[in-house]
C-alpha cells in the first residue's frame, strides 16, 4: 500500500476535514451497521434451517398441523417410536407457547420426561448455572436457554410465569442449537397438568437417529407406522420442520438480503462521493504535491488510503454498533415457538471490516486514477 | 557547459482549431549557481519557461538539459523522482497545504526521502529556521501573513537541499516590506548556499536582485543584460560550487 511514513499525512487529511469526516462516517457505518444487522438475520435464518451433514433429528408431530400449539399426539407412540431401526432416542415433548404468532418475546415450554432431558438438548449445550439435580427435584423446576434468562433477567432461584404457567428457574443451559435459545426444559408431567388437566397428550416426538445417513429412511418408516392410526404423523428432519413453520418469515428475511447489497451501494457512493468530491477541491493541492516530486501513482496511493480509512472508520463504527445491539438485547425471531436467532460474532465483524476495506479501495480508485494523470502545470491555471 | 542548457525549446497548446506557441524554439544557458530574472509582458511564455526547467511540464519539442541529462526524454515518474532531487519550486500564491501547519508543509518534499525521522525532524527544523520561522513551526497557514507563508514555501522548496531554485513572481502578492524580506532572503540562498535561481518577476527593482535579466517577448528572448555589479560574484559563486 503506502509506506509508513505517509500516514499521518493520510490521518492529517481525514481528521482535519472533519466535517467531511463525520458525515462520510456517520453515513457509512449508519449503512454498515443495517448491512451487519442484515447479515446476522440471514446466518440466523441458515443456522436454523439448513440442514448440515450432522444433522441427526426428526421432529415427529400430527400431520397436517403447523403451529405445534395445535399437534396432539398419544404419548404411546413412545415406544413404537423407539424400535424402529437406526432410531437411537425419542423424547415425547409437550410445547406450549407464550405466543403462537411471530414474535421476538417467545416463551417456548418443552415439557420433557425427567430421564430423557439429556437426550433433547444439544450436544454441545452445557447447564452453567443451578444443576440437573436441583431441576429434577421440584416439579415446577425450569431450565432455562440463556438467551432467554438474559431477556428476561432470570437467574436461578427466581420464579416466572409465562403462558399462565408459573415455573421456579432451576438452572440455565447454554447450547449451540437455536432451539435451546428462548426455552424453558419444564417436566412433561407438570406441564401436561398444567395446560391439559390430564396426562397422555404430546406436542411431538424429538427423535434421535444414528447415522445423518437414516433421516429420511427412518422419518418415513416412522410416517408410515402411524399412516392408518387416528393420529397419522408428519416426520421431518429439525431444520425442514423449522424451515416450514417459519416458512413466511424466512421468505421475508430472505428478501432483506436486497437490503443488504443496498447498503454496500450506499456505502460505495458514500466514500466515492466524499473521495470525488475532495479529490476536486484539492486539484491544486494534488499538483503541489506532484512539484514537489510525488509520482502520480504515489498520489493516487494516498488517495486510496484515505478512502479505505473512511470506509473502516466508518464499517467500524457500524459493525460493531450492530454486533452490540444484536448481544446485548440477543434478539430472535420466533415462530410457533420455534426460534430463528439474530446471531453476531466477531466474525461477522472481521467480514464487515474486510467489505469496507474493499469498498474503500473501490471508492478511492476512480479519482485516484484521475488524480494520478493530472498533468501538473494545467492544474495550477485551471484555479 | 552550462548547468541548464535549452535547445529549440518548444511548447505548443492546441485550443481547439488554432494552436498557441507560448515557447519558440528558444536557445538558453543558465549558469551553476546564477541568479536569472525573467521579464515579459503577461503571457509571453514565463511560467511555461519554469515549468519545463521545474520539470512540470513536457515541451513539445526541443532538448533541455540539465546537469548533463536531457528531461525532456525523462518518463512522468522519472521525472517526479527527478523534482525532488533536483528542484525546489517558489509559487506566487505559496500554495501551502492549508490542513497542514508550516513545519508539516516543509515536511512533505522529505517524507519522498527515506531517511530517519529524527534526520527529517533536523533538515526541516534547520529550513524553518534558515527562513526565520522556526517558532511559526505549528502555525497554520491561514495563521501566518503573507510574507510568513512565502517563506514557508521557501523552506519547503530547499529542505531537500536542490541545485536550482525556480520562483514564479515570488513577491508578487506581498506588499513591500515583506517583499523585501524574501527578496534579501533568495538573494541569500543564491549568493551563500550557491543555488542556481531563476525567478520571474514584473517588476524592474525586483529583477535588480538577479545578476542577469533576460526579456521573453512571444516565446522568445528579446535581449540578455548581464547586470555588471553582479557579474563578478557570479564567477565567484560558480568557482567555489565546481
Ligand atoms: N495549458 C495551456 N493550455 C492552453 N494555453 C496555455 C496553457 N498554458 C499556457 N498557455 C498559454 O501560453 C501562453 C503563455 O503563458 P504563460 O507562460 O503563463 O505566460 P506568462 O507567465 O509569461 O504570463 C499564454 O497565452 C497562455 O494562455
Ligand atoms: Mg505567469
Amino acid at each position: 500500500m503506502i509506506s509508513l511514513r505517509y500516514w499521518p499525512f493520510v490521518l492529517k487529511q481525514v481528521w482535519r476535514h472533519r466535517v467531511r469526516t463525520l458525515l462520510t462516517v456517520a453515513g457509512v457505518a449508519t449503512a454498515m451497521y443495517l448491512f451487519v444487522a442484515i447479515q446476522a438475520m440471514q446466518r440466523g435464518v441458515a443456522e436454523a434451517t439448513e440442514a448440515s451433514a450432522a444433522d441427526t433429528t426428526l421432529v415427529v408431530y400430527r400431520e397436517d398441523r403447523f403451529c405445534p400449539f395445535t399437534s396432539r399426539l398419544p404419548e404411546y407412540y413412545l415406544p413404537q417410536i423407539e424400535r424402529i431401526d437406526g432410531v437411537t432416542s425419542a423424547v415425547p415433548v409437550r410445547v406450549v407457547v407464550n405466543n403462537c404468532r411471530a414474535s421476538l418475546d417467545v416463551v417456548t415450554f418443552r415439557g420433557v420426561p425427567d430421564e430423557r432431558f439429556a437426550d433433547t438438548i444439544g450436544r454441545d449445550a452445557n447447564i452453567t448455572s443451578g444443576t440437573l439435580e436441583g431441576w429434577q427435584r421440584r416439579s415446577d423446576a425450569a431450565l432455562l436457554g440463556e438467551t432467554l434468562a438474559a431477556r428476561r433477567g432470570l437467574k436461578v432461584g427466581d420464579q416466572f410465569d409465562a403462558a399462565g404457567i408459573t415455573a421456579y428457574v432451576a438452572g440455565i443451559i447454554t447450547s449451540d442449537q437455536p432451539q435451546d435459545q428462548n426455552v424453558a426444559y419444564v417436566h412433561l408431567d407438570y406441564l401436561q397438568q398444567q395446560t391439559d388437566k390430564k396426562l397422555g397428550t404430546v406436542t411431538q416426538f424429538n427423535v434421535k437417529v444414528d447415522d445423518p445417513a437414516k433421516l429420511e429412511q427412518v422419518a418415513a418408516e416412522i410416517d408410515a407406522l402411524f399412516d392408518a392410526a387416528e393420529q397419522p404423523t408428519t416426520t421431518r428432519s429439525e431444520k425442514a420442520f423449522v424451515a416450514q413453520v417459519a416458512g413466511d418469515m424466512i421468505e421475508l428475511i430472505g428478501f432483506t438480503r436486497y437490503l443488504g447489497w443496498g447498503c454496500l451501494i450506499a456505502v460505495l457512493a458514500l466514500v466515492g462521493n466524499a473521495i470525488v468530491l475532495s479529490v476536486q477541491d484539492r486539484i491544486k493541492e494534488h499538483a503541489i504535491l506532484q512539484t514537489l516530486g510525488y509520482s502520480g501513482a504515489l498520489i493516487g496511493r494516498l488517495i486510496v488510503t484515505e478512502a479505505v480509512v473512511l470506509g473502516v472508520l466508518g464499517g467500524l463504527v457500524g459493525a460493531a454498533g450492530a454486533l452490540a445491539t444484536i448481544r446485548l438485547t440477543r434478539v430472535s425471531f420466533s415462530v410457533d415457538g420455534l426460534s430463528i436467532p439474530i446471531d453476531a460474532d466477531l466474525h461477522l465483524l472481521a467480514t464487515g471490516l474486510l467489505i469496507a476495506v474493499t469498498l474503500g479501495v473501490l471508492a478511492g480508485l476512480v479519482p485516484a486514477i484521475q488524480a494520478a494523470r493530472r498533468p501538473i502545470a494545467t492544474c495550477f491555471r485551471a484555479v | 557547459m552550462a548547468l541548464i542548457e535549452c535547445r529549440q525549446l518548444t511548447k505548443t497548446y492546441r485550443k481547439g482549431e488554432s494552436t498557441i506557441k507560448p515557447l519558440d524554439r528558444l536557445d538558453l544557458d543558465v549558469e551553476q549557481g546564477s541568479f536569472l530574472a525573467l521579464m515579459g509582458p503577461s503571457g509571453s511564455g514565463k511560467t511555461t519557461l519554469l515549468n519545463l526547467i521545474a520539470g512540470i511540464d513536457h515541451p513539445t519539442s526541443g532538448s533541455l538539459t540539465i546537469d548533463g541529462q536531457n528531461i525532456a526524454k525523462l518518463s512522468r515518474s522519472k521525472l517526479a523522482a527527478w523534482r525532488s532531487d533536483n528542484v525546489g519550486y517558489v509559487f506566487q500564491l505559496y500554495n501551502l497545504v492549508p490542513v497542514l501547519t508550516a513545519y508539516e508543509n516543509v515536511e512533505l518534499p522529505m517524507l519522498l526521502h527515506p531517511i530517519s525521522r529524527k534526520e527529517r525532524h533536523e533538515r526541516v527544523a534547520t529550513a524553518l529556521s534558515l527562513v526565520g520561522l522556526a517558532d511559526r513551526h505549528d502555525h497554520y497557514p491561514r495563521q501566518l501573513s503573507g510574507g510568513q507563508e512565502q517563506r514557508v514555501a521557501i523552506a519547503r522548496a530547499i529542505v531537500t537541499d536542490p541545485a536550482i531554485l525556480v520562483a514564479d513572481e515570488p513577491t508578487g502578492d506581498l506588499d513591500k516590506p515583506s517583499a523585501l524580506a524574501v527578496m534579501d532572503l533568495l538573494t541569500r540562498l543564491n549568493q551563500e548556499l550557491g543555488k542556481t535561481l531563476i525567478m520571474v518577476t514584473h517588476d524592474a527593482q525586483t529583477a535588480e536582485y538577479a545578476n542577469r535579466t533576460l526579456h521573453l517577448d512571444k516565446g522568445r528572448l528579446a535581449d540578455d543584460s548581464v547586470q555588471a555589479a553582479f557579474s563578478g560574484e557570479t564567477a565567484t559563486t560558480q568557482g567555489a560550487a565546481s
